[in-house]
């Protein structure tokens, strides 16, 4: 478990939702990865309240408390 | 072979994931962009993605290779030897701590001391740092998918993720 910061934050890349987070310290990444992530939360045949018992289900079995 | 109806495509992950091609389309750019924009060295990539199927014991991903980490010199002699990473001398330092790296998200990402990841730092930016993290949870992440709806590995055996190519698995 990290006891301090395990890299350094991004600069400024852009005002997106995810803009501060360490993932913009790939900005290209970051893009394709909001689109992919868009599009499972945002499109499909499964209902959103399925989507995220699942997602804090496996939060929860790997302790992520993010 | 996937107990699902398969769907339209060449290749196993097509005739699975084309269940859901908006999603799919989104994927292969993801992993196109992994690979091939090399935000870190491919062959760190393919070293990592084998060893993780090594420890997920997925057959289809232990019998593919990704196309850049070919073009970028990766040779079967090595891969052979990565059962004995830790010591073997093929592997260089840089190596060794992106694959401890790698085995120590797979079995425990909570349990990666500040140690482990100081010894990766040391050889890898920050930039490639999220790269590579990236990488290893959609390798973790997609092998599961792939040994839980049994989808087998391209006739080919060489993989190219890029949107545009042939086979993303």
């Amino acid at each position: 478990m990290a006891t301090t910061p395990r890299l350094p934050k991004p600069g400024p890349t852009g005002t997106g939702p995810l803009a501060d987070s360490l993932l913009a310290h790939q900005p290209a990444l970051l893009e394709s990865f909001l689109a992919l992530y868009a599009t499972l939360w945002g499109r499909g045949v499964v209902d959103h309240p399925t989507k995220e018992i699942v997602r804090i289900r496996s939060a929860r079995i790997t302790d992520c408390g993010y | 072979m996937s107990w699902l109806p398969p769907a339209d495509g060449r290749t196993p992950l097509d005739r699975v994931f084309g269940h859901c091609p908006e999603l799919y389309a989104r994927y292969r750019d993801f992993a196109g962009r992994l690979w091939w924009s090399h935000p870190v060295d491919p062959i760190l990539l393919e070293l990592c993605r084998l060893r993780i199927a090594q420890l997920l014991c997925c057959d289809a991903e232990l019998a593919v290779r990704y196309a850049p980490a070919r073009v970028a010199g990766l040779d079967e002699a090595k891969i052979a030897a990565l059962v004995t990473w830790p010591t073997h001398p093929a592997y260089s330092p840089r190596e060794r701590a992106c694959l401890g790296f790698a085995e120590q998200f797979v079995v425990g990402p909570r349990g990666i001391s500040d140690d482990a990841v100081a010894s990766v730092t040391t050889h890898l930016t920050a930039a490639e740092m999220v790269a590579l993290t990236e990488a290893l949870a959609v390798f973790d992440g997609f092998m599961r998918f792939r040994l839980l709806l049994g989808v087998g590995a391209t006739p080919t055996g060489i993989c190219d993720p890029r949107p545009d190519a042939g086979s993303a698995d």
